[in-house]
């Protein structure tokens, strides 16, 4: 209709989209359109596989598609007067899906008939020649590139692995070195001076005061050559000590007979094998206590050879070299000397007598380590610290000597009077002393049977002093004849004796005082012996003597004496023993009984003959009975009469 | 009957030759465990050892304008040990390269009648305090911790006040004139204790103003 004005009619497609929702301010959102891909996939799922076109049955080659093609024409035929609807757009997906099922069954098909080479066969298509050769090469040349790169990415991989694995090692090394240091400085004293770790194995924080540094540096032992085996004894941390203290040392103490040739000193060169190192302990623990134990004899050896050196004493002391001689007793010699091996060969060194058994004093070399230890504790006893506080070091009586005016006497009284070399000569003299008694006891009980000796040593002993109780008995008679008893006390250079009875003697050193001294004690015995047997048979002792003044003079000691009579007095026994002379035993008997009798007129009365007349000595060699108061019973029961 | 005859020649031997060397520093009383277990550590394996001692310093007036000054110090700890008499003398002005303070030192020990003795003498005290703490040994070095107390009652050494809230730590040696090999040890020392306290050579005539 004209006329008016136009209107604008805006024409909009339909929305294609389908709009999902709508928010509250009016914004519309659509559903976004299937893509391609997802359009396809929709699609495909309504195509039904399993059910073809009515024309295919089976693969045979020309008819179905005849058969396909026949159909296609007045298909065709009809599609050119109208458009087929019934041809949906998968139409030729499946039309080449099947055309290739076919050429597979053909395929196959002629595979078979090959295969049994009867009705067809297979030949070799000749190849143009010049089309080869430079295609080869160029295979050649990729093929060596390409497993070049593939070499490459192994070799780097197996670089990287091999990195990490050495890394690896090195780390546990290094934790390794960290754990050993931290075992080595629970045990030692450790500092860190720059870049160096060192420590200090000397006895200076203990007290010493021996001028040595006695520092060691630790090494770290870390960068090893991966390819050679690690070694049993294998340690992250070495320890480096100071050359003097390297190998070891110890300090052998002997007593010998005194040497008549000078010329032979300060050659000590017996060695005694290192102790066996504990299983389990480091390398490192084994030399630094090895090189501690050599700056302590280091030390000790210093310290009594200062002495030595400075000591006034009767007989002087020689230092030579390594040796320290002194003579503590006449005709004997007392060596202290340092030997120390560095370990580095054996020393071949001939020495003039054969190698002798080890006389080394173990004891006393003990004895000089522990004393050198106390020595140090010494120096750290609070008694030097200084109260107040600002007075120098020293020991306290000593800051009293000026306010209270000592005199010399006092003074000299606080200060340390003896050394180590007074203190270890004098133990060696005891021990010497203590020996020899033992052995001079000994030799005593195995050559005399008749009383025995017995020896009773005391377990707990001093340094300075030892004692032992003889016993002097008889066999079988131990309970009726024990009256010698004797304490001896060795001390440093005398034997103090004290009898039962209260004597005490004092003897020297000399072997032969105390030889003399048993064997007097012995032949008193004797006499003792029968005294004690007298009483218990029942006679009576007449007369008892410890010390005869009759007789041939003894050389040793003096001869004793008894006199026992038989209860009925007819008898009467008469013994006199002596160290030397042997024992002599006389019988008296009544005049009745001899054979001269003087006549005379003065004895008027018959009873006088019971009197006891004159004696006769016994053989006593002859007499049974295995020992002196066995021999004894028997006589005195011979000469007691039945009743 | 004549008085024997006195030398007028001064006495050179003896103790009179006697440098001390020293280093001082401080701590706070919050450190003072960990340095003192360091101490443990460093020093001689003893003991720790305690102290209080009472100080009394005295001042002679002469002419000149310095006075001569004597310190004279007992234990409060240990009442029966003697008085201590020191004169320490002007620090050395040797060369600057050396590490610690070094000075003249004189140490007598007195009997108890030590103040009045000095008081007829002439000498007047000028000030006393009273200082505990610890004391510790390492070869012939001596190292002193100690907190200072001021005596508010003059000859009442119970009631104290603390004059700071730190330590005073001081590294001492004793040695005859001449020897300085002992300024190196006390430096690699002072060094061990590096990060707890700083010693140094604190030169006490600069210290007044």
């Amino acid at each position: 209709m004209s006329g008016g004005p136009a209107v604008r009619v805006s024409i909009e497609s339909t929305c294609e989209k389908q709009v999902q929702e709508v928010a509250l301010d009016g914004t519309e959102t659509y559903v976004p359109p299937l893509s391609m891909s997802q359009n396809l996939a929709k699609l495909a799922q309504r195509i039904d596989f399993s059910q073809g076109s009515d024309s295919e049955e089976d693969g045979i080659d020309g008819k179905p598609r005849d058969r396909e093609w026949t159909k296609q024409e007045p298909e065709e035929e009809e599609g050119t007067v109208k458009f087929q609807p019934s041809l949906w757009p998968w139409d030729s997906v499946r039309n080449n899906l099947r055309s290739a099922l076919t050429e597979m069954c053909v395929l196959h098909d002629v595979l078979s008939v090959v295969k049994e080479k009867k009705y067809m066969a297979l030949d070799p298509v000749s190849q143009d020649p010049t089309a080869g050769k430079t295609p080869q090469v160029f295979q050649l040349i990729s093929k060596k590139k390409s497993l070049g790169t593939a070499a490459q990415l192994l070799l780097k991989g197996a670089e990287k692995l091999s990195k990490s694995v050495a890394e690896n090692m090195e780390n546990r090394r290094q934790r390794d070195f960290n754990s050993e240091l931290l075992r080595l400085r629970s045990q030692w004293k450790l500092r860190k001076v720059g870049d160096k770790i060192l420590g200090d194995l000397s006895y200076r924080s203990a007290g010493s005061l021996f001028p040595h540094h006695g520092t060691f540096e630790v090494i770290k032992n870390t960068d090893l050559d991966l390819d050679k085996k690690l070694p049993e004894d294998y340690c992250p941390l070495d320890v480096q000590i100071p050359s003097d203290l390297e190998g070891s040392a110890y300090i052998k103490v002997s007593i010998q007979k005194q040497a008549p040739d000078i010329g032979d000193l300060g050659t000590v060169t017996l060695f005694r094998r290192p102790p066996k190192t504990k299983a389990g302990t480091q390398q490192w623990h084994v030399k630094l206590e090895a090189a501690q134990n050599v700056l302590l004899c280091k030390e000790i050896f210093a310290q009594l050879s200062r002495e030595a050196v400075q000591i006034k004493s009767q007989i002087p002391h020689i230092v030579v070299k390594n040796q320290i001689i002194s003579q503590p007793f006449p005709g004997l010699q007392l060596s202290i000397s340092l030997c120390h091996s560095t370990g580095e060969k054996k020393n071949h060194r001939a020495t003039p007598d054969k190698p002798k058994p080890d006389d080394h004093l173990y004891v006393l070399e003990h004895n000089l380590h522990q004393m050198m230890r106390e020595f140090h504790k010494q120096q750290l006893s609070s008694v030097v610290m200084p109260h107040p506080a600002s007075a120098p070091f020293g020991h306290k009586r000593m800051r009293l000597a000026g306010p209270m005016a000592y005199d010399k006497a006092e003074i000299t009284s606080l200060q340390h009077n003896e050394g180590l070399l007074e203190k270890i000569i004098k133990q060696a003299k005891h021990i010497f002393l203590r020996s020899r008694t033992a052995r001079t006891i000994d030799s005593l009980a195995s050559r005399i049977e008749d009383p025995q000796i017995q020896a009773h040593w005391s377990n707990i002993n001093d340094v300075f002093e030892s004692s032992v109780k003889v016993l002097i008995t008889s066999q079988g008679y131990e309970q009726i004849c024990k009256s010698i008893q004797l304490q001896l006390n060795i001390g440093v250079e005398q034997i103090r004796v004290v009898h039962r009875d209260g004597r005490v003697v004092t003897l020297s050193h000399q072997e032969q005082e105390l030889q003399d001294f048993l064997l007097s004690q012995m032949s008193q015995h004797q006499v003792h012996a029968v005294q004690q047997l007298a009483k218990v048979m029942g006679w009576h002792v007449l007369s008892f003597s410890n010390h005869v003044g009759l007789g041939p003079v003894e050389s040793i000691g003096n001869a004793s004496a008894v006199t026992v009579a038989s209860p009925n007095g007819e008898y009467a026994i008469s013994v006199r023993n002596g160290p030397e002379s042997g024992c002599k035993v006389l019988v008296q008997f009544p005049r009745s009984q001899t054979k001269e009798l003087p006549k005379s007129d003065v004895i008027q009365d018959a009873k006088w003959s019971h009197l006891r007349g004159p004696s006769k000595e016994v053989h006593w060699s002859k007499m049974e009975g295995r020992n002196f108061v066995y021999k004894m019973e028997l006589l005195m029961a011979a000469l007691t009469p039945c009743p | 009957m004549e008085a024997p005859q006195v030398t007028v020649m001064p006495v050179t031997g003896g103790t009179i030759n006697m440098m001390e060397y020293l280093l001082q520093g401080s701590v706070f009383d919050q450190a003072l465990e960990s340095l003192l277990h360091r101490l443990r550590g460093l020093c001689d394996n003893m003991e720790p050892e305690t102290f209080t001692d009472h100080e009394l310093v005295y001042l002679l007036k002469g002419q000149q304008g310095n006075p001569f000054i004597l310190r004279a110090r007992r234990s409060l700890s240990h009442p029966t040990s003697p008085w201590h008499l020191r004169y320490l003398g002007q620090p050395e002005v040797g060369d600057k390269s050396r590490h610690a303070l070094v000075r003249n030192c004189v140490d007598v020990a007195a009997s108890h009648s030590l103040p009045e003795f000095l008081n007829e003498m002439g000498f007047r005290m000028d000030h006393e305090f009273v200082a505990n703490g610890h004391i510790f040994r390492k070869g012939a070095m001596k190292i002193v911790v100690s907190k200072l107390s001021r005596i508010l009652v003059p000859g009442n050494t119970e009631n104290t006040e603390r004059l700071s809230l730190s330590f005073l730590v001081e590294l001492s040696v004793l040695a005859p004139a001449g020897q300085d090999t002992m300024s190196e040890d006390m430096r690699s020392f002072a060094e061990q204790l590096k990060p707890l306290v700083h010693l140094e050579k604190i030169d006490p005539s600069k210290q007044r103003h």
